[in-house]
Parts: structure tokens; C-alpha cells; sequence
């Protein structure tokens, strides 16, 4: 679909990213302002091929290939005749018989061969079957009674669901609701420390819970390819430690540089220092730069190992 | 020489680069494991010109550097025409943490590796050099949770008023306003801003600002902080790439980044500064209250790792997955957009 560009305009797809294709029935392909110019009476003729088109003719263009979709197309309006299905043939061949002959009909009008006269087989195949196109037209073919009856059974069995989940819902609640009764119960009746039977049965209700959650297996939600949904496949997070470390202290980085004291900016600029410097440009101060820095580096490259004595001979 | 042949001993192939080649090796003498970068000698051309920029800078600068949290050039040796570079083994990198969605980042692994970048860049900016590359990718990090900072292929001295330097550094997600808009002459601040974006994407765990191309850099940094004026920012215009935008209002730090607390946000707010002169530094960083206040900076072997890691011990998927990203676009700096 990248390359694609309008035979008419020839604007492409990479010039106008939202461009579409259109295409009608002779299978030639206009862009969707194209169709909207020269279709602007609601008919016309193909740009291409001359031939007369109206305009609600047109669709997208699905396939690359607009030769395809123009057999789409004839496919789709020839089936509307032939519609005959496997059972109303005697035999096996019968049915393929049949098959190639609508398979001929189709090649020969995608591919404008002997169009008159396979024009003329359709309209006789009409009218030599009327009733019986008219009869399959309301008659669903087997595949669509197997479909339906799929259908059907889904329907049924998410209808199983939703009562099984009305079900347990009512059940838990009714469980609640005789728990709290026992344990009113005992309370009311039995001797021991009131504290002591609020403890067991409020430890029991946890494991129930416990179990509960151990029952429930963990859902897994995958696509039937194995493509797993939400953020399963992620082993958990790394453990984050808590234990801490000493605070940090900041302490100024000292250069060994064995030479004297280096000046401070304060006194680099109080004392005169970059009166030997050449001043920075505006440019160079909009960049970053000052004449103070290459004045300090300039003093450390002078004042390094100033000091220096060697300590232990070398080797 | 030849020694040096014999005393790295390859364990396996970690992945291959732009330039080289990575091996996992065993050093004989010290039974340390270490990596060793190989760096290729690509085509007869490229030989006549003599070993490799990028390889060159990284033994120019590491040769000299020394710090906890940059990564030790241990050893660089030479066979035929190829130039082999040691350094330190690092298991993985700040990245893969990032990415990693089964870790947990808290306040505390945060500010831990937050302050061992700022130490690290701490030292170098103290040196004189620019890293001019940070971004997650390259703080390399290992089991023990010490981060180091890595690849020094575009490191460089600076300091020098008279050297001009080239604006195209740092990956365009990291990159800082004044490069975008083509400074030539800068300095510390270039690092800061890249360590302000990572803060952030620690954060976020989503890149903060990833633009599709300079200007669309620039128009996601803008439609946080409101257009820079000649006002907050002296000299803007005179940048030779400056362009107007169209006009932004900024968005309060508290509405991005909503589960952080105001010393956080105070040291976002310090790094991410349009203007690179109000820009903090790295030792103003460090100072700042954030880092002192509670909770603790996590340990480093408290610090948490993809799980492959501390298993097993063997992976660094750094460099491999380096070319992966290459080919699927992670890193957008290598891409080219029409």
C-alpha cells in the first residue's frame, strides 16, 4: 500500500499519508478527491477505461492489487445467481461441474474474454433457474445451520456461567450470614471467655479465606497463539532492601598538584589576574565559556610539581 | 612485548564497536579479569594515518587519570598493526539499569549513583577535561555497584581560550542548549546538563528529552523551560546556529518529575539551566543538600543489579547490545533523518 499513488492526480501515499484508494467496478483505482471531483454529479466515466460508473459504486480499496478487487467484486455479483449449493446436486462431479463453470463465468468477465456471451449464459441461467435462485436466496446452506448452531451453544453455555456465579454468590452470602449466627450462638450460650470465642472463629474465618485464595487459581488471560495478556510473563519486581548506608558527607575534592596554592575566583577577578587573559567574547560567554577558566588552568599547568621532590629513587 | 601478547588471555567476545573490537580476558599475572579493546585498523588508508583518534584521546587522557569512579586504563600494548587497550571490567551500565523494568530505583540508588558520577566528573572537570559523552550507556557499572565513568573517545582538554572546538559532541539526547545552537568555545557545563538529563531519566526511566533531530532537541527542551531570552541568557543570538522559536511556556519541575522531593528538584533544577554560566558545578552539586539529607545513598553492593548479573557473572551487555541499538535505532545519534 506504501507506493501507491493516484493514476489520475498522481498523488502517492508518501506525499499524502492519508491518502485512500478507491475503486469500482471495472477495477481501476482513483483517490478518494479524485472521485469526489469528477464524481460530482453522482455519475461518470472511468478516467481509465471509459467506462460509464456511478459513483456509491465506489469502496476503499482493500487489495493492493485493484485487479482484485474487481474480481472481488464480479465474484460477489455472479454468487448472488449461482447460488446453488452442494445438496441440490445428484452427485459429487455435478457440484464441480458447477463449481468451474462459475469459476470460468468469473475469469472471463475479470478478465474481459467473450464478455457478451457470458453475459448472455448468466441472464440465461436466470432465467432457467429462477425459482430455484429465489428458493436458496431464503434457504441457508449447511454451513450456516452449523454456524448458527455454534452460536447457539455459546449462548447456552454463558447462560450456565452466569447462573453458576449468581449461585455461589448467593451461597457465600448465605455462609456469612449463618457464621455470624453461630458465633451470636455461642456467644449467648456458651461459657467460655466471650474474648476467647471471638478469637477462634475470627481466626477460623481467615483460614477460610486462605484456602479461599489458594483455591482460586491464578488466571492466566492468553490469546490462543500462547500470546500472553498484561504483564504476566514479568517476573516480579526485584526485592528492594531498605537497610541504609551511612549519609552522605560532601567533602571538597583536593588535587595533589605539589605547587602553590591556586587563587580563588574571587581573587582571580579582585587581583588583576585576567588582565592577562584575553576577555571572552559574547559568543563565548553565551557558550559557557569565561576568561577566568583558561586563567586558573593556565596557573595549575604553571604551578604544578613546583613542589615536587622525588621522594625514593626510581627502580 | 611479547609478554603482553601471552598475559591477557582471552575469555570470550563482548562485542565489537565502531572502531573495536571488545574481549573479556583473564590477566595471567594478576588472575584479575579485565577487558581488552581492540581497536581496528580498518582499511590501508586508515593505517597510513596512524592508530585511531578516538583511541588515541582514550590513552592521551586515562593514562593520567586515576579515580574511583573513571574507568582505569590498565595496560595498552601494540602487535602489528593493531593497538589493544586494558581497562577495568565493568559487568553493566547505567543503561541496562535504566531499561531494566524488574529493578526498582529508589531515592537512595539514585543518589548513590548520582553522587559517583559527580565524583567522577568532579575529578576530571578538576583535570581539565571534557567527557563530552555522557549519557547513561557509557556509566559503566559493576557487581560491586561502583560506577565508573567510561569511553573517553571524545574526551578533550579544555581550558585553552584559543582552541576552538567542534559543537557536534554528545549524544543529541544529552546534549546541552549552547551546543545545539553551535557554541565553539564552552566548557563544564556541556557535562553538567548530560548528567542533569540522566538524573532525570533515572527519574523517568524514559529518556527526558528525546529529540528526533537538533531543532526538535531544542523545542522539547524549550517546552519545559519556556524560550531562553537575552535576559536570563546574555549573548544568545550572537550563538552561530541560534533560531527563534516559537514561544513556549515553561512547565514547573513538579509536574514532570511529581514523585520527587524539593531537594531533588532543586538539583535538577541546578543542572538542567539554559544559560551554562548559571549552570551548577559539579562540586556546588555535590554540596548540595540533597545529597547530605536522608535517605542514605545505597551502599554499592546493596545497589541493585539485573538479575543475569549476579548470577552468573559473566555478561556485559554493554557493547553488544551498543550494536544492537545501532540497528534498531536506540541511539539516535547514528541515525540519519531526512
Amino acid at each position: 500500500m506504501e507506493d501507491f499513488t493516484c493514476p489520475r492526480c498522481k498523488t502517492s501515499k508518501f506525499q499524502n499519508p492519508s491518502l485512500k484508494m478507491m475503486v469500482n467496478v471495472c477495477g481501476h483505482g482513483l483517490c478518494e478527491s479524485c472521485v469526489d471531483l469528477l464524481f460530482l454529479k453522482g455519475s461518470g466515466s472511468c478516467p481509465e477505461c471509459r467506462i460509464p460508473l456511478r459513483r456509491n459504486n465506489f469502496r476503499v480499496q482493500l487489495f493492493e492489487d485493484a485487479s482484485v478487487e474487481k474480481e472481488v467484486d464480479i465474484r460477489k455479483r455472479v454468487l448472488r445467481d449461482f447460488n446453488k449449493k452442494e445438496e441440490d446436486f445428484n452427485s459429487l462431479a455435478e457440484f464441480n461441474d458447477y463449481l468451474e463453470e462459475v469459476e470460468t463465468i468469473i475469469y472471463n468477465l475479470t478478465n474481459n474474454i467473450d464478455v457478451v456471451n457470458t453475459n448472455k449464459k448468466i441472464e440465461q441461467y436466470k432465467r432457467d433457474n429462477r425459482e430455484q435462485i429465489m428458493k436458496n436466496k431464503g434457504k441457508l446452506g449447511r454451513e450456516e445451520y452449523e454456524l448458527e448452531e455454534l452460536l447457539e451453544l455459546e449462548k447456552q453455555q454463558q447462560e450456565m456461567r452466569k447462573q453458576e456465579i449468581i449461585i455461589e454468590e448467593t451461597e457465600s452470602k448465605k455462609k456469612k450470614i449463618r457464621e455470624k449466627e453461630a458465633l451470636i450462638d455461642e456467644l449467648m450460650f456458651s461459657s467460655e471467655n466471650a474474648k476467647n470465642i471471638v478469637e477462634t472463629f475470627a481466626q477460623q474465618a481467615k483460614e477460610a479465606k486462605e484456602e479461599e485464595a489458594k483455591a482460586a487459581p491464578a488466571k492466566k488471560t492468553h490469546f490462543s497463539t500462547g500470546i500472553q495478556i498484561g504483564r504476566q510473563t514479568q517476573s516480579s519486581f526485584l526485592p528492594v532492601p531498605i537497610e541504609e548506608g551511612p549519609l552522605f558527607v560532601y567533602k571538597p575534592l583536593v588535587l595533589q598538584t605539589d605547587g602553590p596554592k591556586l587563587p580563588t575566583d574571587e581573587e582571580i577577578a579582585s587581583m588583576g589576574y585576567t588582565n592577562h587573559v584575553r576577555a571572552e567574547n559574547e559568543q563565548e560567554r553565551a557558550g559557557g565559556f569565561r576568561s577566568n577558566i583558561a586563567c586558573v588552568r593556565a596557573l595549575q599547568d604553571a604551578f604544578s610539581g613546583l613542589y615536587h621532590v622525588r621522594k625514593a629513587p626510581v627502580h | 612485548m611479547s609478554n603482553k601478547l601471552t598475559r591477557y588471555e582471552k575469555i570470550e567476545f563482548l562485542g565489537e564497536g565502531q572502531f573495536a573490537t571488545v574481549y573479556k580476558a583473564r590477566d595471567v599475572e594478576t588472575d584479575n579479569i579485565v577487558a581488552v579493546k581492540k581497536i581496528k585498523m580498518g582499511s590501508r588508508q586508515e593505517a597510513q594515518d596512524g592508530i585511531n583518534r578516538t583511541a588515541l584521546r582514550e590513552i592521551k587522557l586515562l593514562q593520567e587519570l586515576h579515580h574511583r569512579n573513571v574507568i582505569g586504563l590498565l595496560d595498552v600494548f601494540g602487535h602489528m598493526s593493531n593497538v589493544s587497550l586494558v581497562f577495568d571490567f565493568m559487568d553493566t551500565d547505567l543503561e541496562v539499569i535504566i531499561k531494566d523494568n524488574t529493578i526498582i530505583l529508589t531515592t537512595g540508588n539514585i543518589k548513590a549513583y548520582i553522587i559517583q558520577t559527580l565524583q567522577g566528573l568532579d575529578y576530571l572537570h578538576r583535570n581539565w577535561v571534557l567527557h563530552r559523552d555522557l549519557k547513561p550507556n557509557n556509566l559503566l557499572v559493576n557487581s560491586n555497584g561502583v560506577l565508573k565513568i567510561g569511553d573517553f573517545g571524545l574526551a578533550k582538554l579544555y581550558g585553552s581560550p584559543n582552541r576552538i572546538n567542534t559543537h557536534q559532541v554528545v549524544t543529541r539526547w544529552y546534549r546541552c542548549p549552547e551546543l545545539l545552537f553551535g557554541a565553539k568555545l564552552y566548557s563544564t557545563g556541556v557535562d553538567m546538563w548530560a548528567v542533569g538529563c540522566i538524573l532525570a531519566e533515572l527519574l523517568l526511566r524514559v529518556p527526558l528529552f528525546p529529540g528526533e533531530s537538533d531543532l526538535d532537541q531544542l523545542t522539547k527542551i524549550f517546552a519545559v523551560f519556556g524560550n531562553p531570552t537575552e535576559e536570563n541568557w546574555p549573548g544568545l543570538k550572537s550563538l552561530s546556529d541560534y533560531v527563534e522559536f516559537k514561544p513556549f511556556t515553561p512547565i514547573p519541575l513538579k509536574n514532570i518529575f511529581t514523585a520527587a522531593g524539593d531537594d531533588l528538584l532543586d538539583v535538577l533544577e541546578g543542572l538542567l539551566v539554559l544559560n551554562p554560566l548559571k549552570r551548577f558545578e559539579c562540586s556546588k552539586c555535590l554540596a548540595m543538600p540533597f545529597f547530605s539529607n536522608k535517605p542514605a545513598p545505597t551502599p554499592g553492593s546493596k545497589l541493585p543489579l539485573p538479575q543475569n548479573i549476579r548470577k552468573t557473572e559473566v555478561e556485559r551487555p554493554t557493547l553488544k547490545r551498543k550494536l544492537l541499538d545501532a540497528v534498531e535505532g536506540g541511539s539516535l545519534s547514528k541515525r540519519l533523518f531526512f
